[in-house]
């Protein structure tokens, strides 16, 4: 059954993905290879069209796959289930936080944990600016950056410019 | 603001709205949104629940909108909270479905996404900068951010194992201060 199907595979995808971010993705590919849901190059066009579409790619890939199987309902039931195994997990954590948050070792983990996320956080960025490195890319982060020191704006400030200003580079160069 | 389901609910469609360009995007978000705009939860709580959330399973997006929705009301307003941020990205994604081809073939968005793609590291960047301000505050600290961001970036060291590295180190940094302690040092 089509919607049992959906359930088990984005729940496995909200249960075992980790890390954040992009983690998602090999599992999305896998779901590729074995299902009918969607092609490797319907999920490499998603990927790309949910950088400019709300919500995490997890979310987005889930919502279409279910749409394009089996309408609204598999869509539901499938943006349910990526997120169902966070919502039992977090709260449950969040549950013994609360009852342990005086104790000394939950004290020292998290002081622990912090750094450690800023590292990985530190980690995907550096990725992210590598894989996507050109020349025009570098002035335009640079000018970004630059608008960053003076004041902290609002992030839709700085995706609307960006956004603005890839298309219009493409408006002037269609080759870039 | 007060923090009403209706309100959280709000907040969260808000922030799931402007979530583009990948997950991690949510961090500096929830920073303009939550802790500058509306003051419900300070910088320290976010920074720890971006450690949380990245140490247990699931899209970050989703565990850090379920922890500060918890935070704020409990099990409803966990609940409220990712159906707050999930429902933009649900609606968008049911629109554009049928024509998702027809869209990628529009040229001039590689255009948009690609510019798109350079703000969001802006986006990063900032967040990394906040979070980095509420954890690296000392060299015990900082070496811990420095072994993690070598691990992941240059050796590709799976976060699952760095994160369980993490926690034990927390542990036995622990069982030394507690030892330490009789004899009267922090």
């Amino acid at each position: 059954m089509i919607y049992l199907q959906l359930f088990l595979e984005f729940f496995h995808i909200g249960l075992f993905s980790f890390g954040g971010g992009y983690a998602t993705i090999p599992f999305l590919y896998h779901i590729a290879e074995t299902r009918e849901w969607y092609t490797a190059q319907q999920l490499t066009d998603m990927i790309a069209v949910s950088s400019i579409t709300p919500g995490p790619v997890g979310v987005n890939v889930a919502t279409f796959a279910g749409y394009t199987t089996s309408g609204i309902l598999g869509s539901v039931i499938a943006t349910a289930s990526v997120v169902l195994p966070s919502l039992i997990i977090v709260i449950i954590v969040s549950k013994l936080l609360e009852q342990f948050k005086h104790n000394e070792y939950v004290k020292s983990i998290i002081y622990c944990l912090k750094p450690a996320g800023c590292g990985l956080l530190a980690a995907v960025g550096v990725n992210m600016f590598i894989s996507g490195f050109n020349l025009i890319g570098l002035v335009l982060f640079l000018i970004l950056f630059a608008m960053s020191l003076k004041k902290k704006h609002d992030p839709l400030v700085y995706l609307g410019i960006s956004a603005a200003a890839g298309l219009i580079i493409y408006l002037i160069n269609p080759n870039m | 603001m007060e923090k009403s389901l209706y309100n959280i609910f709000k907040a969260f469609f808000k922030v799931g709205t402007l979530l583009l360009g990948g997950g991690y995007v949510i961090l500096p978000i929830m920073q303009c949104e939550l802790v500058e705009k509306r003051g419900w939860i300070d910088n320290d709580e976010l920074c720890e629940y971006t450690a949380l959330s990245q140490s247990l399973p699931g899209l970050i997006a989703a565990n850090l909108s379920i922890f500060v929705g918890y935070k704020l009301k409990r099990t409803l307003g966990a609940i409220v909270a990712i159906f707050g941020m999930v429902l933009p990205a649900f609606l968008c994604i049911i629109i554009l479905a049928k024509i998702l081809e027809e869209l990628i073939n529009l040229r001039f968005i590689q255009g948009i996404f690609w510019g798109v793609g350079i703000g969001v590291l802006v986006l990063i960047y900032l967040a990394i900068k906040e979070i980095w301000n509420k954890s690296v505050t000392g060299r015990f600290t900082f070496f811990i951010f420095f072994i993690v961001f070598l691990c992941s970036a240059c050796l590709k060291i799976s976060p699952a194992i760095l994160v369980i590295l993490a926690i034990l180190t927390g542990i036995v940094r622990q069982i030394i201060l507690s030892r330490k302690k009789p004899e009267g040092s922090e």
